[in-house]
């Protein structure tokens, strides 16, 4: 696709409080970066989640996105998974294409 | 860290060097996976934050995803002793219409259900009071503990000595090799520790030196099988857990220390010593169906000498409903609507609001000890209060000018993302400022150096020992002439200055902030003068200090979020802009900023030189009322002072504050059992006797209900998590209490123990809560009362999970109103239900 390069994108949303637990599995499979944005609003499993609060974010719900080659991504997924076996949130997982490879070795 | 990993098919965390690869079967070699089950076992367990500032925490805050009733945690009692409830009973503390109430509550199908019991119609909640007050003591779900074993013991031990060399900041000995972080040092050093057995060490020195390898290999040699690695890696964090809350709070805050290293060194000790992992406690079983029979017959002989088979059966129809093991929570249930009974009748329904325009508003955090003085400073009709989360919406990371540190000044749920200091108005008078703190500061690290050194601390004591005797000596018998002397030595004249608002915030925030807080607490109709007043605890010889601190600024003082919420409502680019946004406040209204010491009641006013002269003659209005206000508190707290009488003189009582060997300075928010949301037309003249976090709010201003949600996810959840402190901290004072105060010893800034060694101690000292043997601290968890529309608190508690869980799982109770003449409401899973409880002092 356009000499653009497979990658594996995780999109984790979980409470705030466990997101820490999340950033580590990431820095930890060797991943180069993440994204975490904060205070995100939907509706799921457990119901309704409003958004940012104004003085909490202890109490939100905290994205975290992650592109990392395909060949480390299999650990982390299962990782993840693992850990949201016991407590909330939602993973999904997609390939997804960069145009600079190395930024994700 | 990750990146220098070896990308072994079978092994990818093992250093090769270290480790062979048989050592390191599949079942672990996913090192994440390892990590992922780490963090799954320490899921529930609450970080431990450092006590420099204390934060409130529920300690059960991982559990509060379940009922409250439903939470099993080991050595963790969640309501008092039967025997304590009948006593409440006895006493009328509890009454049978209370039990029936929380019966009804509880079990919603006994709530209007009746039997037929020898002939007669009797109702079934009657039939589940008679049984709750007949049995003797309600067994609890919980096995009883296991004891730990010596080898137990001893790693506890062990473990407890290594982690605070590696965790103490600036120690006087750093630890040698904490760069390799806190396994790795372990590990070097263990290799020269006697107290380990020679094959011991001997054995170390093949463990790999990554402490995931070393993790997995020791779990691997004691045969733990995958499916069970979370369940045993909890069960081995319930040992220490004061150092596991403290660990996890430093990882997430420095990431200098983690789990998976603590857990290391102790699995891999386990599997060196052969320690056996501790079995898990099996829950003891019973016979329920027979025990019901029992209870059913044994009730039914108290109603008939010779009761039928059928009535028995249709008495243990109902007594099925509610296990003995459920009683307890019931039990602490009429306990809590006994209280809220008494205090809902007392809340005005019939208060106007103030006819002319108030001359002085002060507004207050919403901390119980500010109801007090806020009541007392409403003697005069002048003068309007309002509650207000201490750190008044300022959320600031604050550093004093010239200082070397900073303080997060703001609430745990939020993080500092600007930072303030202090810009000083006379040049000349700042760099004296300097020039004295930089002394002080000389003389404080010679005389340290001097006490610490190897060689000098003879000398050191041979040459200034009269020094310290005749200190000590003033110290304890004129502690308060000594802590004058001390002031007038050691502090600087107070710094002229202001706070940097506008390098720390923009125009737009400043607005911003001033609108939320203006809308959160309802504040209009402004005074000629506007106190806001932070609060902080004044007191000697106190590891507990921040405990006493404004919960809302961290468990510090709230004097640095007063000063920078002043200066912006007295920024007219900021009035401007609030006016554009409906909200006048007009050139005449000064606001000023004041610190509340709660130790002595005294409100002093701060940046007086920022004050314009048109305002001293209110300002010596406010302080001639504050001074009588204060004294009056002052007598008010001393009934409930251990060791204070009404008989001793304003200055006895507050040099309480000065005394190194007075354990009971304050008694802070013991007592705190409720949350007020409304108008202070609500409570304004009812002593609510300082047990009430009151957080001001006016539907009116609040058109959208945004306030009010702000009010209840942040300002409700901090008092939710100070009320669960204290909550625990009285039901358990030696495992989520730090128990007595009178033996502890100080680890840096980060906590404390009991005696020379241990676990850190968490939860709030026995002194904040109780006095003997005895709890002065009802433990009741928190009833919230709002004054709102239902369909905003309903809209608000649905969109927001963590109040879902709060209410839904019973850990706090909800009931509110629309409005001043509508009746109150209960909050429940099935929606809202008008309150039926008999209120007292009301006919039924």
């Amino acid at each position: 696709m356009n000499n653009m390069t497979l990658m594996t994108r995780l999109e984790v949303v979980v409470p705030a409080r466990d997101a820490p637990d999340i950033r580590e599995l990431i820095t930890t499979s060797g991943a180069t970066g993440y994204t975490s944005v904060s205070g995100v609003s939907g509706i799921g499993h457990h119901g309704q989640h409003s958004g940012a609060l104004l003085f909490n974010e202890y109490d939100t719900l905290t994205m975290i996105i992650t592109v990392l080659p395909p060949d480390k991504a299999s650990e982390l997924i299962d990782a993840i998974r693992e850990l949201l076996s016991t407590s909330s949130g939602v993973m999904f997982v997609a390939d997804t294409y960069v145009s600079r490879p190395e930024y994700f070795q | 860290m990750a990146h220098r990993r070896p990308r072994s098919a079978l092994c990818p965390i093992v250093d090769r060097d270290r480790a062979s690869s048989a050592d390191c079967p599949r079942s672990y070699v996913m090192s994440l996976i390892l990590r992922a089950h780490i963090a799954s076992a320490a899921h529930n367990i609450m970080p431990g934050w450092p006590i420099q500032s204390f934060i409130a925490v529920n300690p059960l805050a991982g559990h509060e995803p379940i009922s409250f009733h439903s939470v099993t945690e080991r050595n963790v009692a969640l309501t008092r002793e039967h025997r304590a409830y009948l006593a409440d009973l006895r006493e009328g503390r509890i009454t049978e219409a209370d039990l029936e109430q929380a019966i009804s509550e509880r079990i919603p199908e006994l709530a209007r259900a009746t039997i037929s019991v020898i002939g007669q119609e009797v109702a079934a909640v009657r039939i589940a009071v008679l049984d709750m007050t007949s049995v003797q003591g309600s067994p609890t779900r919980t096995a009883a503990p296991v004891p730990a074993s010596r080898s137990m013991l001893w790693l506890d031990e062990y473990l407890a000595a290594w982690l605070p060399s590696y965790v103490t900041l600036d120690p006087l000995w750093p630890m040698p090799h904490k760069q390799k972080g806190l396994f790795g040092a372990w590990r070097w050093l263990a290799n020269q520790d006697t107290s380990l057995p020679r094959a011991v060490r001997r054995a170390l020195r093949d463990v790999s030196v990554s402490a995931d390898a070393a993790l997995a290999w020791a779990l691997e040699r004691l045969a733990v099988t995958p499916e069970l690695i979370r369940s045993t890696l909890a069960q081995e964090l319930e040992h220490l857990p004061g150092w596991v809350g403290y660990i996890k709070w430093r990882a997430e805050k420095y990431g200098d220390i983690d789990l998976t290293s603590y857990l290391a060194i102790r699995f891999v000790l386990r599997a060196l010593l052969t320690i056996p992992l501790t079995p898990s406690p099996i829950p003891p079983l019973a016979d329920e169906r027979a025990l019901l029979w029992q209870r059913a017959e044994h009730l039914t002989a108290r109603l008939s000498e010779h009761p039928a088979r059928q009535d028995v059966a249709a008495v243990a129809r109902v007594l099925a409903h509610h296990r003995p093991d459920e009683h307890r929570f019931t039990w602490q249930k009429a306990y809590e609507l006994n209280y809220r009974s008494s205090l809902l009748p007392s809340l005005s329904s019939t208060t106007p609001p103030m006819k002319a325009r108030p001359q002085l508003q002060v507004v207050m955090c919403i901390d119980p000890r500010s109801e007090g003085m806020r009541r007392h400073l409403e003697a005069s009709e002048a003068v309007e209060t309002f509650g207000f989360a201490g750190f008044f919406g300022v959320p600031v990371r604050f550093a004093r000018y010239g200082a070397r540190g900073s303080i997060d000044s703001l609430p745990a749920l939020l993080t500092p993302r600007h930072s303030l200091t202090e810009r000083p108005a006379l040049p000349l008078q700042a760099e004296e400022h300097l020039a004295r703190g930089r002394a002080r500061d000389a003389v404080r690290q010679a005389a340290h150096i001097a006490d610490t050194s190897t060689g000098t601390p003879f000398a050191f004591a041979e040459t200034t020992g009269w020094f310290y005797g005749a200190t000590s000596f003033l110290r304890t018998f004129t502690p308060t002439l000594y802590q004058r002397l001390r002031r007038a030595l050691a502090r600087p004249d107070p710094l002229h200055g202001s706070v940097t608002m506008g390098e720390a915030f923009t125009l737009e925030e400043r607005a911003g902030i001033a609108e939320t807080a203006v809308r959160m607490m309802g504040l209009s109709d402004f005074a000629p003068l506007v106190v806001l007043a932070g609060h902080f605890s004044e007191s000697v010889n106190n590891l507990y200090q921040s405990a006493l601190d404004c919960g809302a600024c961290g468990g510090n003082p709230g004097t640095a979020n007063a000063r920078a919420a002043t200066a912006i409502f007295n920024d007219s680019a900021v009035r401007a802009m609030l006016l554009l946004r409906g909200i006048d406040i007009p050139d005449g209204t000064v606001f000023v900023a004041a610190d509340h010491n709660t130790t002595r009641d005294t409100i002093t006013v701060l940046d007086r030189h920022l004050i314009p002269d048109s305002h001293r003659s209110l300002i010596s209005d406010f302080e001639g009322l504050q001074r009588a206000a204060g004294k009056k508190l002052l007598y008010e707290r001393a009934a409930d002072l251990p060791g204070a009488t009404k008989r001793q003189s304003v200055p006895r009582l507050r040099a309480r504050a000065d005394d190194w060997a007075e354990v009971y300075p304050e008694l802070g928010l013991a007592g705190n059992a409720a949350m007020i949301i409304g108008p202070r037309t609500l409570t304004r003249g009812v002593d609510l006797s300082r047990r009430v976090f009151l957080h001001s709010y006016d539907t009116a201003l609040d058109r959208d209900g945004t306030a009010l949600e702000t009010i209840m996810t942040a300002p409700l959840v901090v008092a939710q998590w100070i009320n669960h402190q204290y909550y625990f901290s009285a039901l358990n004072p030696d495992t989520l209490g730090a128990g007595t105060k009178t033996i502890h010893n100080a680890v840096g800034t980060i906590g404390v123990l009991a005696g020379h060694g241990g676990d850190l101690r968490r939860g709030l000292p026995w002194q904040s809560v109780g006095l003997g043997t005895k709890l002065f601290h009802e433990p009741m968890r928190l009833t919230v009362i709002i004054q709102a529309p239902l369909d905003r608190v309903g809209d608000i508690i649905s969109r927001n999970q963590a109040l879902r869980h709060l209410l839904d799982n019973d850990w706090i109770t909800l009931t509110a109103r629309a409005h001043t003449h509508a009746p109150w409401h209960r909050y429940t899973s099935y929606g809202w239900q008008t309150t039926t409880a008999p209120m007292k002092g009301q006919s039924t």
